[in-house]
C-alpha cells in the first residue's frame, strides 16, 4: 500500500506559514498583533516558526505532489509529514490567535473571581488556554469535520510528541526536586494503582462480569488509560469488544476529568504541586494528565507538568508489576472455574514481562534528568527547553483531541462503565482528599 | 459527511476481523518500544542542537 497522497494540501500549509512569517516579519499584522497583546518574543517566534516549518512544508510538499511514490518504509514515514504539518498548523492558529484572542475577550468582560490585586477572568477560572482550545480544536476537527485524508498517517504522531516532551522534561529538574517528589508520588500512586486495580477486581466479582474484563478494566482505570488496557488485554486474554469496552469508559471519564479538574483546581485555590499530584493520580489517561496540568499553568516554570509528569511516570512504572499480577490472578481465576487456560500460574514467566512491559521512554527521562544535573544546560538552554516543551505538549495534545472520537466514546456502556465510573469517581475524590490533606508547599 | 466516515482514524481490526474504535494512543510504530526509542533518539537530536545553538 502506498500511504502519501497525491495532494497541494502539504505544500499550501507550507505557503501559508511562509506568507505568515514574512508579514508578521515586514509588521503588515501589526494592528492584530497589538490587539491580541502578543509579546515581542511571541512575535520573533511566530516569524522563525513560520518560516522554518513553511520551508520544511514547502519542499516535501512539491514531493508529495509531484514525486513518484512507492510502498515501503520511506513512503511509510514521509507520508506523516503532511498530518504532522496539519497538527502543526491548527495548534499555531490556537496558540498565536485563538487563544490570545479569548484571553481580550474574556478580560473584557471583566473580572469573575480573585481579589482586586489579582483578579481572575473567565479564562482563567475555565482554563481556556491554547492547551485546553488545542484538544477542543482537534476533537471538533475530527468530530464536526474529518481528518483529510493525506493526514491520517501523519495525526498518529502526536503520541511521539508527547513522549519526547516528556522525555525533555527531564532537564527541568533538581536531584532534590525529584527525589522529593519520587517518594511523594510511589507513595500515593502505589496507594490508588494497586487500590483501583483492586477495587475493579472486587466490584467485578461481585457483579459477575467476565476475569477478561475485569483484568482489562483493571490495568486502564488503575494504571495509565488506554496504554495500559491495551498492554494488559492479551494477558487476561480479554476480547476485543472487551478492549472497546473499556477505551470507551476511560476515554469518556477522562476526557471530562480533564476539563474538570483544572476548573476544580482553580475553583479550590490549589498549589500547582497540589493541582500536578492530584492530576497525575487522579486523571486515567496519561496523556489527558499533561493536558490537564499544562491547562491549569501552561506557561512560566511549569512546575504543574512536572509534578503531573512525574507522578504520571510513576504510574506507567507500575505497569509491569500490574500486569504481572493480572496474569497470576486471572489464571487462578480461571482454574477455580475449571476453566482451560493456556499455561499455568508458574508459567508467568516474570522477567519477561518486565523486560517486554517497561517503558523505555522513561530511561530517557532520567537519561536527561542526570544531563541537566550535571550542570551541562546554562538558565538560558533551560528557557530553550521550555519553549520546546510548550510546543511539543501542545503538537501532541492537539494532536490527541484529533484522535478523541464520539464513535469511540460510544463503545462505553454496559457493567464497564458502572464499574470504571465508580472507581474512577472514588479515586478523584480520595486522591484529592489526600492532596489537599498531606501535599503542601512548592518544588 | 457520515458519523463513521468522518471518525474512522482511530479503527483497529484485529485478525478475526473485529473492528473497533482504539481512541487515542495510536501509532505510526509496529511497537511502543519503537516509539518510545524514535523519541529518544529525537530528544537528544533537540538536546544537542539547543546545546551548540543556545548561548
Amino acid at each position: 500500500m502506498v500511504y502519501t497522497r497525491k495532494s497541494p494540501a502539504l505544500l499550501v500549509i507550507g505557503l501559508i506559514l511562509l506568507a505568515h512569517g514574512y508579514m508578521i516579519a515586514g509588521g503588515n499584522l501589526a494592528d492584530v498583533v497589538a490587539y491580541l497583546k502578543i509579546s515581542k518574543g511571541v512575535v520573533a517566534e511566530m516569524t522563525d516558526l513560520s518560516y522554518v516549518f513553511g520551508a520544511i512544508a514547502v519542499v516535501v510538499g512539491l514531493w508529495h505532489w509531484f514525486g513518484d511514490h512507492k510502498e515501503g518504509g520511506l513512503d511509510y514515514y514521509a507520508s506523516t509529514v503532511a498530518g504532522g504539518a496539519f497538527i502543526l498548523f491548527v495548534a499555531m492558529i490556537v496558540k498565536w490567535y485563538l487563544s490570545p484572542w479569548v484571553a481580550v475577550l474574556s478580560r473584557a468582560l471583566g473580572p469573575v473571581a480573585g481579589t482586586p490585586a489579582k483578579p481572575s477572568y473567565l479564562h482563567d477560572v475555565l482554563g481556556l488556554n491554547y492547551v485546553v482550545l488545542g484538544i477542543v480544536a482537534g476533537m471538533i476537527t475530527v468530530n464536526v469535520f474529518k481528518i483529510p485524508d493525506w493526514a491520517h498517517n501523519g495525526v498518529r504522531l502526536s503520541r511521539l510528541g508527547l513522549k519526547t516532551g516528556v522525555i525533555l522534561l527531564g532537564t527541568l529538574y533538581s536531584l532534590g526536586e525529584l527525589a522529593k517528589l519520587g517518594q511523594l508520588s510511589v507513595v500515593m500512586i502505589g496507594i490508588f494503582v494497586l487500590g483501583s486495580a483492586w477495587l475493579v477486581l472486587l466490584i467485578g466479582e461481585r457483579r459477575k462480569i467476565s476475569n477478561s474484563m475485569g483484568g482489562v478494566l483493571a490495568a486502564g482505570v488503575g494504571v495509565c488509560g488506554v496504554s495500559a488496557a491495551v498492554a494488559a488485554a492479551p494477558v487476561v486474554k480479554a476480547r476485543s469488544d472487551e478492549i472497546a469496552y473499556t477505551i470507551g469508559t476511560i476515554l469518556v471519564f477522562g476526557v471530562i476529568c480533564m476539563f474538570i479538574f483544572p476548573v476544580v483546581g482553580h475553583a479550590l485555590g490549589m498549589s500547582y504541586v497540589q493541582f500536578g499530584a492530584w492530576a497525575g493520580t487522579g486523571i486515567l489517561n496519561s496523556a489527558q494528565v499533561a493536558g490537564a496540568a499544562l491547562a491549569y499553568q501552561p506557561t512560566g516554570d511549569l512546575e504543574t507538568l512536572k509534578v503531573g509528569e512525574i507522578f504520571n511516570i510513576t504510574r506507567v512504572l507500575f505497569l509491569p508489576i500490574i500486569v504481572m499480577w493480572l496474569a497470576v490472578w486471572y489464571v487462578r481465576r480461571e482454574n477455580e472455574a475449571g476453566g482451560a487456560v493456556d499455561g499455568a500460574v508458574d508459567k508467568v514467566d516474570t522477567t519477561r514481562v518486565i523486560i517486554e512491559k517497561f517503558p523505555v521512554f522513561v530511561l530517557g527521562f532520567i537519561l536527561m534528568f542526570a544531563i541537566g544535573s550535571a550542570g551541562v544546560f546554562s538558565k538560558t538552554m533551560i528557557g530553550a527547553f521550555r519553549d520546546w516543551l510548550t510546543w511539543l505538549f501542545a503538537f501532541g495534545l492537539t494532536g490527541l483531541g484529533m484522535q478523541i472520537t464520539i464513535a469511540a466514546m460510544r463503545q462505553a456502556g454496559g457493567e464497564p462503565l458502572v464499574i470504571g465510573s465508580i472507581v474512577g469517581t472514588l479515586k478523584a475524590v480520595l486522591s484529592l482528599i489526600v492532596v489537599l490533606m498531606f501535599v503542601h508547599g512548592t518544588i | 459527511m457520515t458519523d463513521q466516515k468522518s471518525q474512522n482514524i482511530d479503527l483497529q481490526t484485529t485478525a478475526n476481523g473485529f473492528t473497533y474504535h482504539r481512541g487515542s494512543a495510536l501509532s505510526i510504530f509496529k511497537s511502543d518500544r519503537y516509539e518510545d526509542v524514535v523519541a529518544l533518539i529525537i530528544a537528544l537530536i533537540i538536546a544537542i542542537g539547543v546545546l551548540y545553538y543556545v548561548k
